[in-house]
C-alpha cells in the first residue's frame, strides 16, 4: 500500500485567547494565510502539486465561517487548483485533518495534502457556533451532556486523583515548557506573526502566567464549581450513580488555556514528495477514532491509542514518546495510568496546560512538537492522542524515516 | 502655545495659539505642549476643582491637518506606526473619562485637526460657511490615523461613517451638524462659548460611548448579519466606483469592518497598521505630490508671469447660456463675483439663471449654504440680450458654440462696451486663439480660457496664450482662475492645447488595438483597469470621431512630412467614411446609442475589425500602452513648451481628463515607474509598435526640473 509521509510541520505562536492577547487583532484567515505562505516559502513549494488543504476548526462560524480552509488557500495566493475543506472533530480536528490526509494519500487518490487547524478563541469564543449539544435542552437532557470541566472533575473524582495530583501534573507542564523554550526546542517550527508592514506582532508563545509555583496553583479557585452548582453534577450522577459528589478540582491553572493559533502538516506520498523536492521526516503508521460514554467524555484517548497500536501491529512498549493533549490534568493522568506510560516519555515538552489549546489547531501542533522532539532525541516512534467532546478519542502513530 | 484660563465655575478654557504660524497644526510640538496641561487637568479633577474643559483656538483655523512634508518622505514602518500610535495615545488621554472636554470650533478643523475635535466629548461650531470641517485624507490616498475612522464609526455606524470618509468632503458647520459629526451650532463665537459652558454645567462625567459598558456601535458590527451584508455591498461598490490601485477607500472599509469586531483600542491599532501601509505606499506619495506639492506650486503662482499686481475680478460677463456658460457663471457667483449672462435673447439667457438656481437649491438641501446665502448669490446674476450690459465688467468670457465666425462676432459686439482695464476670454477647444484674436481690437487683451465640462465642478482651466496675448493678460487670467478656486495651467496655442492633445493619444491607442484584433470590450475594460475613467472607444464617441481625426491631422500638419501617421487613422477612416459612424452625436460610433437604453458596443464591429484568436492576451502590455502613450505625448508637450511645468502637466492630466491620480499625474508616472524602467519599456514598445513610443530627446532634462521629485529606487 502507498505510504503517507510527513514532510514538514509548522505552527504559529499561541497568543492569549482574550481581547488583550497579542493575536486578537489578527483574523484567523490571516493566521492560516501567514502559515501557508511560510510553508510555501520554506520549501519553495510549487503549490500546484498540492491536491487539497484540510483545516480543522471547532467553531467554524463568524471569522472562521464559510469554509475557512478554501478561503485561506485563495487568500494566501496558492494555485487555483488547490482545494480546501474545513472539518470539525472538536478538539482533535487538527489531528483528524492529518489522519484524513494520510487516508487520502494511502488510498492513492491524492498525493500531496496540507493538513492542519486553526482557532482564534479570542475572536470566535468556544460555543460561538451554538449548536444543540450545548444549547438544546431536549438534547442535553436526553444524553446527559455536561460541560467538559465537570467531566474532567468527574474523572478525577472517580479515579481518585487529588487536587494536588492535578496541580503537580500542571506544575510539571509549566516547568517542561520553560525548559523547552530555554533550549529553543520550539523555534524551528514557529512561524512568527508580522503585520502588513512587516512589524512583528508575536514571535513566541505568549506565556501567560509567570507564577505557576505549586503554592500559587493550589491557591486558585475551582473553575467549574459553578456549573456543578447549576445542576450539571446531578446530571453526571444520573449517569454515574455510584459517585457521591463530583469534587471540583480543575482550575484555570491545571486546565488548558484558551489561545489563538494555527498549525500545518504537509503529508504526501513518496513520488509527489520527490517531485516537490521534499524530504520525508516521518511516516504515519496508523490512525484511529473511537468514542466512549459522553458524560465522562474525556477518556476516549485510551481506546483510541489502543486501536491505533493494534492497527499498527504495535504494543505500548514500542512507542518512544507520547503526546496526550492536556485538555485537563485529569484526562492526561487517566490516560497515563490506563496505558502505563512512564512520566519521562509523556508530554516531555509540556502541553496545553502551559501553552494553551487552540482547539482546532492543537492536534496538528502536537504532531509538529512530537516530530521535532523525536528528531532531537533521535528516537523513532511517537503516539499523539486527544480526548474529544462527545466522548470521542483520536490517535495517530508516527515513525521517523 | 496653549493658554489656560479658569473661571468661577471651575471650567477651564484652553486656547490654542501656535507661535510663528498663521494656523494651528497637529504636530509633535503641540502634543508635547499638551502633556503638562493634561496632567494638570487630571490633578485638578482629583481635587474636584474642575468641571470641564473648553478647547478653542485663537486663530482663524481651529486646527489644520497633519504634516504632509513629513508623510511624503516617511518610509520606515516602525517610525510611521509609532507616529500614529503616539497621536492616538494623546487623543485617548484627552478623552479620558472624568474630564469632559468641549471642542469650541471657531475655525476650520481638517484632517488630524478634526480628529482632535472628534476626540472631545462634545463639539460646537460657529455657523459660518467659511468654516470647513472634515476628514479629507482620502483625497491624498490616505486615511485618518488618529482614531478618526473608529470614532466616526462609533458615533454614526459603519455605513454613514464610510460614506463620509470615502467622500473626503469638507463640510460647513451646518452640513456637519446634519451629518452628525458635530453636536451643536452657535450663531457667534460668544454664543459658542456660552453653549460650551452650559453643556459642561449640565453634563459632568464625559465618557465616550466606547468607554461605556454595554454601549454598542450604531446599527451593529460586521458580526451582525444585516451589517455584514451592508459591508458586502460596499465592497462591491468599491469595485464599481474606484480603481483597485486607489487604496484609501478600500482601507477605510477594511478598518471599519475589522475595527467593528474588536474593542476600541484594538480597532485603533488596526487603523494605525493600515495607515502605516498607506503612508508607505507609492500611490499615496504620488497623490501627496500632485494634490499638495504640485498644487501648492501652482497656487504660489510659479507659472504666473511676474511683475503684475494681483487682479481681483469683481464683475464677469459670460456670453452663451448653454451648459458651459451657465457653469462658468455659477463658478463665478459662488466665489463672490457679479455675473452678466448674455445670450441671443433674454429668454434664452434666463435658462442660465434657472441652471444656477437649480444648483444652488441642491446646495441649500445639502446644507452647504443657507437660504439667505442662496438669495444673495442669485441676486448677483443679471441676464441680458444686450452687450451694453457688459459695461464695467472686468472680464468677458465667451462660451458660444465652436464656430469661428460666431465667436468673432460676439467678441466684437462685447468689445464695444469694455474699457481698457478689462480683458476678453474665449472658451474654445479647437479653434486657434491667435486666429480668433484677429477679429479683436485688442488682441493683447484676448486670451483663451478652456473650461472643462461641467465647468462649475472640474477644478481645471487651461489658459491659452495667443500670439499677441500680453503677459499681463495671462497674469490676470491666472488670478481670475485662482479666484474661482480652480487650477490654472498655461498652455500654448497649438492644436488641442495640452489636455485634449494628450488625451487624444489614449483614444488613438485604443482605436489602434481594435485594428490589431483585440475585442472592443477588452479595450474598454483594460482602459478602465489601467486607471482611466472611461474606455478609449467610449471617449472617442463622446468627443466625436471627426474631432479625434482633426487633432491627428493637426498634428500631422504641425510636424510636416517627417510625421508618421498614427495607425489609428485607418480605423477612423473606415468609421467616418465607409460606415458613417462618427460618434455619439449621430447615435452611432463604436457604440450604438439607443434612445431609451444604455449604450452598447456596436454589434457589427467585428465584421470590420475582426477579433484575432490569441492564446494569451497581453493585458499588462495593453494597459501599459494606454498610459505610456499619454505620458510620452505629455513629455513632447513639455519639450515643445506647450505646457511649462511638471506640476501643471500632472494636475492638468488628473483634473483635465482623469489620468489616474494614484500615479500622480502624467509626468509623475515616469518617476513612479522609475526613469530607466520607463525608458526600457518605451524602447520595447517602440520596437513592437512603432515610432510613437520613441522617448523624446529631452525627457531627462525635463524631469530634472521637477521641484519635488522622488524617484523610486
Amino acid at each position: 500500500m502507498t505510504e503517507a509521509f510527513i514532510y514538514d510541520a509548522l505552527r504559529t505562536p499561541r497568543g492569549d485567547g482574550k481581547p488583550t492577547g497579542a493575536l486578537y487583532e489578527i483574523r484567523p484567515i490571516q493566521l492560516l494565510q501567514i502559515t501557508l505562505q511560510s510553508l510555501q516559502k520554506r520549501h519553495k513549494l510549487d503549490t500546484a502539486l498540492i491536491d487539497d488543504v484540510l483545516i480543522g476548526c471547532v467553531s467554524p462560524t463568524d471569522d472562521q465561517g464559510s469554509n475557512l480552509a478554501k478561503a485561506a488557500v485563495m487568500y494566501a495566493g496558492w494555485d487555483l487548483s488547490v482545494g480546501g475543506m474545513t472539518i470539525n472533530r472538536f478538539c482533535a480536528s487538527g489531528l483528524e485533518a492529518v489522519n484524513l490526509a494520510a487516508m487520502k494519500v494511502r488510498s492513492g487518490w491524492d498525493s500531496l495534502i496540507v493538513a492542519g487547524g486553526v482557532e482564534s478563541m479570542s475572536r470566535v469564543p468556544m460555543g460561538s457556533d451554538m449548536g444543540p449539544l450545548l444549547y438544546d435542552p431536549e438534547v442535553i437532557q436526553t444524553i446527559n451532556y455536561i460541560p467538559q470541566g465537570v467531566s474532567a472533575d468527574l474523572i478525577a473524582t472517580r479515579d481518585g486523583f487529588s487536587r494536588s495530583d492535578l496541580d503537580e501534573y500542571a506544575h510539571q507542564s509549566y516547568e517542561r515548557v520553560r525548559k523547552a523554550r530555554s533550549e529553543n526546542r520550539f523555534s524551528q517550527s514557529l512561524v512568527p506573526i508580522y503585520d502588513q508592514n512587516g512589524l512583528l506582532i508575536l514571535e513566541e508563545d505568549e506565556l501567560l502566567h509567570p507564577n505557576t509555583g505549586l503554592s500559587e496553583l493550589a491557591a486558585l479557585a475551582p473553575a467549574f464549581a459553578e456549573y456543578g452548582d447549576w445542576g450539571f453534577d446531578h446530571m453526571a450522577r444520573i449517569q454515574y450513580p455510584e459517585v457521591a459528589r463530583v469534587i471540583p478540582m480543575h482550575t484555570a491553572g491545571n486546565s488548558s488555556r484558551m489561545v489563538d493559533g494555527a498549525a500545518l502538516v504537509l503529508v504526501g506520498n513518496k513520488e509527489q514528495g520527490s517531485a516537490a523536492g521534499l524530504k520525508a521526516r516521518a511516516r504515519i503508521r496508523s490512525a484511529a477514532t473511537v468514542s466512549v460514554e459522553p458524560t465522562i467524555m474525556l477518556t476516549g484517548s485510551v481506546p483510541a491509542a489502543r486501536k491505533a497500536l493494534e492497527r499498527a501491529g504495535m504494543t505500548a512498549g514500542d512507542i518512544d514518546l507520547w503526546e496526550c493533549n492536556e485538555a485537563f490534568a485529569s484526562a492526561v493522568l487517566h490516560f497515563q495510568r490506563a496505558m502505563n506510560v512512564p512520566n519521562d516519555r509523556l508530554n516531555v515538552n509540556g502541553g496545553a496546560i502551559a501553552l494553551g489549546h487552540p482547539l482546532g489547531a492543537t492536534g496538528a501542533m502536537q504532531i509538529g512538537t512530537m516530530l521535532d522532539e523525536l528528531e532531537r532525541q533521535d528516537l523513532s516512534t511517537g503516539l499523539v492522542t486527544l480526548c474529544v467532546g462527545g466522548g470521542m478519542g483520536v490517535a495517530t502513530i508516527i515513525e521517523r524515516v | 502655545m496653549i493658554y489656560y484660563q479658569k473661571d468661577i465655575h471651575n471650567i477651564v478654557t484652553l486656547t490654542l495659539d501656535m507661535k510663528g504660524r498663521n494656523m494651528n497644526v497637529i504636530n509633535h510640538e503641540i502634543r508635547e505642549a499638551f502633556v503638562p496641561v493634561l496632567r494638570h487637568l487630571q490633578e485638578e479633577k482629583e481635587k474636584s476643582a474642575l468641571k470641564g474643559v473648553i478647547l478653542t483656538s485663537a486663530k482663524k483655523t481651529f486646527l489644520a491637518g497633519g504634516d504632509l512634508e513629513y508623510l511624503y518622505q516617511a518610509t520606515d514602518s516602525t517610525e510611521i506606526f509609532a507616529f500614529a500610535e503616539e497621536m492616538k495615545a494623546f487623543l485617548r488621554e484627552l478623552e479620558r473619562p472624568g474630564v469632559p472636554v468641549v471642542a469650541a470650533i471657531n475655525g476650520s478643523a481638517i484632517g488630524a485637526g478634526f480628529e482632535l475635535a472628534l476626540a472631545c466629548h462634545h463639539r460646537i461650531a460657529v455657523d459660518q460657511s467659511v468654516i470647513k470641517l472634515g476628514l479629507p485624507e482620502v483625497e491624498i490616498g490616505l486615511i485618518p490615523g488618529g482614531g478618526g475612522i473608529i470614532r466616526l464609526m462609533w458615533l454614526l455606524g459603519i455605513e454613514r461613517a464610510f460614506a463620509i470618509l470615502k467622500s473626503g468632503r469638507r463640510y460647513s458647520p451646518k452640513e456637519a451638524l446634519q451629518n452628525g459629526i458635530i453636536d451643536e451650532l452657535a450663531t457667534s463665537e460668544k454664543e459658542m462659548m456660552q453653549l460650551a459652558r452650559q453643556w459642561l454645567l449640565s453634563n459632568q462625567e464625559g465618557r465616550r460611548p466606547w468607554d461605556q459598558k454595554n454601549a454598542e456601535i450604531p446599527k451593529g458590527t460586521a458580526r451582525d448579519q444585516a451589517t455584514a451584508q451592508v459591508i458586502r455591498r460596499l465592497t462591491a461598490n468599491l469595485a464599481r466606483d474606484t480603481h483597485p490601485a486607489l487604496p484609501a477607500p478600500r482601507s477605510i472599509l477594511k478598518v471599519l469592518a475589522e475595527g467593528s469586531k474588536v474593542d476600541f483600542d484594538t480597532a485603533c491599532r488596526i487603523e494605525s497598521r493600515y495607515y502605516t501601509q498607506l503612508v508607505r505606499s507609492q500611490q499615496c506619495k504620488n497623490m501627496i505630490k500632485a494634490f499638495w506639492f504640485d498644487a501648492n506650486y501652482i497656487k504660489e503662482g510659479k507659472n504666473r508671469p511676474s511683475g503684475y499686481g494681483k487682479f481681483r475680478p469683481r464683475k464677469i460677463g459670460v456670453i452663451g447660456a448653454g451648459l458651459m456658460g451657465s457653469g462658468i457663471a455659477l463658478a463665478c457667483l459662488l466665489n463672490g463675483m457679479d455675473v452678466v449672462l448674455k445670450d441671443v435673447s433674454k429668454l434664452i439667457a434666463e435658462r442660465g439663471r434657472e441652471f444656477v438656481e437649480a444648483r444652488l437649491k441642491e446646495r441649500v438641501a445639502r446644507g452647504v449654504i443657507n437660504e439667505d446665502q442662496r438669495a444673495e448669490i442669485l441676486s448677483r446674476i443679471k441676464t441680458t440680450e444686450d452687450s451694453s450690459d457688459f459695461t464695467s465688467c472686468d472680464l468677458v468670457i465667451e462660451a458660444v458654440f465652436e464656430n469661428r465666425m460666431v465667436k468673432q462676432k460676439v467678441t466684437r459686439e462685447a468689445e464695444d462696451y469694455l474699457d481698457d482695464f478689462s480683458f476678453f476670454a474665449t472658451n474654445t477647444i479647437s479653434i486657434p486663439i491667435t486666429r480668433l484674436a484677429e477679429a479683436t481690437r485688442r488682441p493683447e487683451h484676448y486670451v483663451g480660457l478652456h473650461f472643462f465640462h461641467p465647468a462649475d465642478e472640474i477644478p481645471l482651466v487651461e489658459i491659452v496664450k495667443g500670439a499677441q496675448t500680453s503677459p499681463e493678460t495671462i497674469a490676470r487670467a491666472f488670478d481670475f482662475v485662482r479666484a474661482i478656486r480652480k487650477t490654472p495651467i498655461i498652455v500654448k496655442d497649438d492644436w488641442g492645447f495640452f489636455a485634449a492633445r494628450v488625451r487624444n493619444t489614449y483614444i488613438l491607442e485604443g482605436i489602434t488595438m481594435l485594428q490589431e484584433g483585440y475585442s472592443p470590450a477588452l479595450i474598454e475594460n483594460l482602459g478602465i483597469q489601467a486607471g482611466m475613467p472611461i474606455g478609449a472607444l467610449s471617449l472617442a464617441d463622446e468627443l466625436g470621431l471627426n474631432m479625434v481625426m482633426r487633432y491627428e491631422k493637426q498634428a500631422a500638419e504641425h510636424y510636416g512630412p517627417k510625421y508618421i501617421q498614427h495607425p489609428a487613422v485607418n480605423v477612423l477612416n473606415v468609421m467616418l467614411e465607409e460606415v458613417d459612424r462618427p460618434g455619439i452625436k449621430k447615435r452611432a460610433g463604436f457604440y450604438d446609442y439607443p434612445v431609451e437604453d444604455a449604450p452598447i458596443l456596436w454589434t457589427d464591429i467585428a465584421e470590420h475589425f475582426p477579433v484575432k484568436t490569441r492564446r494569451n492576451i497581453p493585458t499588462e502590455e495593453l494597459m501599459n500602452r494606454f498610459l505610456t502613450a499619454q505620458v510620452l505625448e505629455a513629455i513632447w508637450c513639455m519639450q515643445e513648451r506647450v505646457i511649462h511645468s511638471i506640476p501643471a502637466a500632472n494636475l492638468g492630466s488628473i483634473y483635465g481628463w482623469g489620468f489616474p491620480a494614484f500615479r500622480g499625474g502624467v509626468i509623475q508616472y515616469i518617476l513612479d515607474r522609475g526613469v530607466d524602467a520607463f525608458t526600457r519599456n518605451c524602447q520595447r514598445l517602440r520596437k513592437k509598435h512603432g515610432q510613437r513610443f520613441q522617448v523624446p530627446s529631452k525627457m531627462k532634462q525635463i524631469l530634472a526640473e521637477d521641484h519635488m521629485a522622488t524617484e523610486k529606487a
